[in-house]
C-alpha cells in the first residue's frame, strides 16, 4: 500500500491521487492532502516535511496499570457504588477531556465520569460488581491516555483543600454580611428619621445573630493567627483585624444591653473584605503554582525495563511498564530522543543528555558509564541503559518542583508591606486607647464608660479596606501587565520591580535575536554560491543555530543529497554530500581533522575582519573550500529601549559569555554603560550577586535557559519570549512576546502599581484616623464607622481601577 | 409588630437557605473546574439519536 506524502497514512492504491512537484511524482490519499501539500509548497514551507521526520509520533502505549497504586483515592460512596480520582496523563485540550469522558461514560458499569479541564483529574463513579478498577484503568489506557495515581503527580492537594476552605469562609461571610447590611441600612434610616424602640431592638438582635457566624466562623483564621502572633510578641495584620472586629463585636453587645447603637456591620465587613482580598491573592498564587506542577508532566508515563536474569545479550528481553511500577535497582533501557523517566546511574552506553530544564545549561552533557541521569531530561543521540536510583517524589525534578511550590506558598506578598505598617499601627492604637481610658478615668467617669470609649477607639481605627488595598492593586496591575504581554508571578515581584535600580541584560537571545544570519560567503577554489550550496545541503539536518542559518541562506539553491550525517556538538558537522566527504565547523575542528588552513593565512586571502561576526569553515575532500561569516543581529527595538530605561533613571549593564571585543561593539551601539564579557552562566549569577550586595536591586533580563542561575539570583528575573515552563521556573516575570520595549513598559506599570498600593494603604487608614478623635471624645457613632468603612473601601477600589487606564 | 418579626424571620430563613445551597455547591465541587464547562457546550449531544456517519 502506498503512503500519503502529506499525512503519512497508508491507503489502498486505487484511491491514490498523484501530482508532480519539483519534477518528481508525489502520491496522496485524497485531494485535501494534495491541497494542503500544494499550499505548503507555494508558501515555501517545505521545511515542515523535512523536519517532521524528527518528531515521528511514538506508538500508542497500552498498558495494565497496577490498581493497588490507586487504593488511596478509592472511596465507597454508596450501596454498590465506588468513586476514584485518577490523574489522566496525556490530556492536551478540551477534545481530550471530551474523549476520555465519553469513552468512560459509555462503558457498562460506569455511572459518571468527569474530567477536570484545569487539573486533568478524572473523578469516576462505578459499580464494582460489574466492573473492576483495573478494567477502568485499561479503558483509559486503550484510548492512549495514561491513568496515574494522584499522589505521584505532585498535584498539590493541600492547596486545593485550602482554596475550598477559604471559599467556604468567604461565601459565608458574604451571605451574612449582605443580610446584615439590609438591617444596618434600616437602622441608619431609623437613626435619622426615628424608629420605635422595639423595632430597633429587634433589628439589633437580628444583626447580632447575623454577625456571630461571620466573626467566629469566617474570622477564625484571624483569631487563631493573632493568637499565634501575640504568643510570638508580634503585632501582625491578624492582630489588627481581630482587635478591630472583636472590639466592635464586644462593644455592640454591650451597647445592645444598654439599648444604644450597635456596630455589628463594622465587625462583619472588616472580616469579609479582608477575606475577599485573601481570596483574590490566593487565586493568583494558585495559577502560578499550576504552571510549576505542569513541569512534572514532562516525565514520561512509561519506561522500558530489562527483564532480570539474562546475561546473554542476544537473549535479552525488555518490557514496557508504567513508570509508577519502576523500582529502585531496576535497569531501564533508553532510546535516543526520549525523556528519562526516573533518576539513575548509567551502566551501559554513551549519549548526550539535554539537562537544560534542570541546570539551565543549554549545551548537552555527555553521559557515560557511571554518570548520573535525571528524570525529565532528554536523551539526545545515543542509546544507553541505567540503574534506577530514585523514583516518584525522590527524583531531582520532583524535589525542585516541591521546593518552588513551598517557596511560593511561603511568601504572601500582601503581608509584607501591610505588615510593616500594622507593626507600627497596632501599638500606636493600643496606646491611644490606653490614653483615652486613663483620660476618662482621671476626669472622674465610671470605669465601664471609660472602657467603652477606649474600645470605640479600637473599633473606628481598624481599617476595613486594608485587606483589599494590596491584592486589588496587584490584581489590576498584573492583569494590565498580562494584557501588554508580561506575566508577573506575584505581588512581591511588583514591589521588587518597582524598586529596581539597575537592569542587567544577557546578550545572545536577549539583546540580539539569537538567530544568526549569514553575512557573507567566500568560496576557495569554487564560487561562493557553490560553497553555500554544499554547506547548506550538509546542514539540512542540523539543529545548531549556525547550521540552520546556513541552510536557510542556501534554501533557494538546489540542494544536494546527504549521507552519513554526524553532528559533533560545539565543533561541527560532517557527512557525504553528493558522495564527497564534507565538513563544516570551527577552525579548530577542521584543523583537528587534518585540514590545511594555509589558504586563509596567505597574503592574497583578504578577510573582512569584523570581530562581531562568527566564522564557520567548509572543507571538501579534506581541503579547505570556503568560509562563512555569520552575525547575530541586534533586535531593532534594543536601542530605543536602552534610551528609555536611561531616561527613567535606571543603570544598564550587559553580561555575556562572548568575547570582550564582540561584547564591546554591541554595547557601544546600544549605549549600554557597563559590560562584563566572557562570563560563564554561574559567573553571571556572581555578577548579579555582587551588584545586589552593593545595595542595588537588580532586574535581570535573560532568555531563561542558560541565564537561569542569574535570573534566580536577581531581585527580579525576567525571561524573554520563552513563555515555557522552564523559563517560568527560574524567572519572576516572563515576556510573552519577543519585544524588548516591554521592559520599560512593565517597569513603568509596576512603579505605578506600587504607588497605588501605597496610596491605597494611606487611604485605608486615613478616613478611620480622622474619626479617631471623635471616638476619643466619646462621640463615636455607627454612621461614622459605616462612613469610614464605605469611603475607604470605595477609595481603595476606585484608586486600584485607575491602573486600568493609559 | 408581629408582621415585622415574621418578615425578619422569613428573610433570615431565605438567607440561610441560600447559604446552605452555597455550602452544598462548595462541598460537591461545583467551583472546582471553572474552565471546563465553557467547552462542554461545544460537545456533541448524543441523545438526539441520529448520528451522522462520515
Amino acid at each position: 500500500m502506498p503512503t500519503c506524502e502529506h499525512c503519512l497514512i497508508a491507503f489502498p492504491s486505487h484511491r491514490a491521487v498523484t501530482a508532480t512537484f519539483g519534477g518528481s511524482d508525489k502520491v496522496f490519499c485524497c485531494h485535501a492532502c494534495l491541497g494542503v501539500y500544494e499550499m505548503i509548497h507555494t508558501e515555501h514551507l517545505e521545511a515542515f516535511y523535512r523536519k517532521r521526520s524528527k518528531w515521528a509520533p511514538g506508538p500508542v502505549v497500552r498498558l495494565d496499570t497496577d490498581p493497588a497504586l490507586f487504593a488511596e483515592t478509592v472511596r465507597t460512596i454508596g450501596e454498590d457504588l465506588m468513586e476514584v480520582e485518577v490523574q489522566v496523563g496525556g490530556i492536551r485540550c478540551a477534545s481530550c477531556v471530551w474523549l476520555t469522558e465519553k469513552v468512560l461514560e459509555k462503558t457498562h458499569g460506569i455511572r459518571e465520569a468527569r474530567v477536570n479541564y484545569a487539573t486533568h483529574r478524572a473523578r469516576i463513579r462505578w459499580v464494582p460488581s460489574t466492573l473492576s478498577l483495573s478494567d477502568i484503568l485499561r479503558r483509559i489506557a486503550n484510548v492512549g491516555y495514561q491513568p496515574r495515581p494522584l499522589n505521584l503527580t505532585g498535584e498539590n492537594q493541600f492547596l486545593e483543600d485550602e482554596r475550598r476552605r477559604l471559599l467556604t469562609r468567604l461565601g459565608t461571610a458574604l451571605f451574612f454580611s449582605m443580610q446584615l447590611m439590609l438591617y444596618s441600612a434600616a437602622l441608619y434610616a431609623g437613626y435619622f428619621y426615628g424608629m420605635p424602640s422595639q423595632f430597633r431592638t429587634l433589628f439589633h438582635l437580628t444583626a447580632l445573630v447575623l454577625a456571630t457566624p461571620v466573626f467566629f466562623y469566617s474570622g477564625w483564621p484571624f483569631l487563631s493567627g493573632s493568637w499565634r502572633g501575640l504568643k510570638q510578641g508580634s503585632f501582625n495584620m491578624d492582630v489588627l483585624i481581630t482587635a478591630g472586629s472583636g472590639s466592635a463585636y464586644l462593644l455592640s453587645i454591650w451597647q445592645l444591653v444598654r439599648g444604644r447603637e450597635v456596630y455589628f456591620d463594622t465587625c462583619a465587613m472588616i472580616i469579609t473584605l479582608v477575606l475577599l482580598g485573601r481570596y483574590i491573592e490566593f487565586g493568583a498564587k494558585k495559577r502560578s503554582t499550576e504552571a510549576i506542577s505542569r513541569l512534572l508532566s514532562l516525565v514520561p508515563g512509561t519506561a522500558t525495563r530489562l527483564v532480570a536474569g539474562t546475561d546473554d545479550p542476544s537473549r535479552e528481553r525488555s518490557e514496557t511498564v508504567p513508570v509508577e511500577s519502576v523500582r529502585v535497582g531496576d535497569v531501564l533501557d533508553l532510546r535516543p530522543g526520549n525523556r528519562i523517566p526516573v533518576d539513575g546511574c548509567v551502566t551501559w552506553g554513551t549519549s548526550e543528555v539535554d539537562e537544560s530544564m534542570l541546570t539551565g545549561e543549554s549545551r548537552p552533557v555527555v553521559k557515560t558509564v557511571g554518570n548520573d541521569v535525571f528524570a525529565g531530561t532528554v536523551n539526545r543521540f545515543g542509546a544507553f541503559r541505567f540503574r534506577v536510583t530514585a523514583v516518584g517524589r525522590n527524583t531531582a525534578l520532583s524535589r525542585i518542583v516541591s521546593a518552588v511550590q513551598e517557596a511560593q506558598s511561603r511568601r504572601a506578598p500582601i503581608q509584607k508591606l501591610a505588615d510593616r505598617i500594622t507593626g507600627y499601627f497596632v501599638p500606636l492604637i493600643v496606646l491611644i486607647a490606653l490614653f483615652t481610658f486613663t483620660g476618662w478615668w482621671i476626669s472622674g467617669r465610671p470605669a465601664p464608660e471609660a472602657l467603652m470609649a477606649a474600645i470605640s477607639v479600637m473599633v473606628i481605627a481598624c481599617p476595613c479596606a486594608l485587606g483589599l488595598a494590596t491584592p486589588l492593586a496587584i490584581l489590576v496591575g498584573t492583569g494590565r501587565a498580562a494584557d501588554s504581554g508580561i506575566i508577573l508571578r506575584g505581588g512581591d515581584t511588583v514591589e521588587e520591580m518597582a524598586r529596581s535600580a539597575m537592569v542587567v541584560f544577557d546578550k545572545t537571545g536577549t539583546l540580539t535575536t539569537g538567530r544568526p544570519k549569514l553575512v557573507s560567503a567566500t568560496g576557495l577554489g569554487m564560487t561562493c554560491e557553490e560553497a553555500l550550496r554544499v554547506a547548506g545541503s550538509l546542514e539540512q539536518n542540523s539543529e545548531h543555530p549556525y547550521g540552520e542559518a546556513l541552510y536557510q541562506a542556501a534554501e533557494g539553491l538546489d540542494l544536494l543529497p546527504v549521507e552519513d550525517f554526524v553532528a559533533l556538538p560545539g565543533q561541527g558537522v560532517s557527512g557525504r554530500v553528493a558522495g564527497l566527504p564534507v565538513m563544516v565547523g570551527t577552525e579548530a575542528y577542521l584543523r583537528s581533522q587534518g585540514v590545511d588552513m594555509e589558504p586563509l593565512e596567505g597574503p592574497d586571502a583578504v578577510l573582512p575582519e569584523n570581530p562581531a561576526h562568527s566564522r564557520v569553515f567548509l572543507a571538501m575532500n579534506g581541503r579547505l573550500a570556503g568560509f562563512f561569516h555569520l552575525s547575530d543581529e541586534v533586535r531593532p527595538e534594543a536601542l530605543p529601549m536602552v534610551a528609555r530605561l536611561k531616561s527613567m533613571g535606571l543603570d544598564t549593564m550587559m553580561v555575556t559569555g562572548d568575547a570582550e571585543t564582540v561584547a564591546r561593539i554591541i554595547a557601544q551601539t546600544l549605549a549600554i554603560s557597563e559590560v562584563r564579557a566572557a562570563v560563564s552562566p554561574v559567573g553571571k549569577a556572581e555578577v548579579v550577586r555582587a551588584l545586589e550586595g552593593s545595595g542595588k536591586k537588580v532586574l535581570m533580563v535573560g532568555d531563561g535557559i542558560n541565564d537561569a542561575p542569574a535570573l534566580t539570583e536577581a531581585s527580579v528575573g525576567m525571561a524573554v519570549g520563552g513563555a515555557n515552563d522552564i523559563a517560568l521556573e527560574s524567572a519572576d516575570a516572563v515576556m510573552l512576546r519577543e519585544d524588548l520595549m516591554l521592559v520599560p513598559r512593565v517597569l513603568e506599570l509596576t512603579r505605578r502599581t506600587y504607588r497605588v498600593i501605597r496610596q491605597n494603604l494611606f487611604w485605608a487608614f486615613a478616613y478611620n484616623m480622622l474619626a479617631v478623635p471623635l471616638a476619643i471624645t466619646g462621640w463615636l457613632h455607627p454612621i461614622m464607622a459605616a462612613g469610614a468603612m464605605a469611603l475607604s473601601s470605595l477609595t481603595v477600589v476606585g484608586n486600584s481601577l485607575r491602573l486600568h487606564r493609559h | 409588630m408581629w408582621s415585622i418579626v415574621l418578615l425578619v424571620f422569613l428573610s433570615l430563613c431565605a438567607g440561610v437557605a441560600a447559604w446552605f445551597l452555597f455550602l452544598w455547591a462548595t462541598r460537591s465541587g461545583q467551583f472546582e473546574d471553572m474552565e471546563g464547562p465553557k467547552y462542554r457546550m461545544l460537545d456533541e449531544d448524543e441523545e438526539t439519536g441520529n448520528k451522522k456517519e462520515d
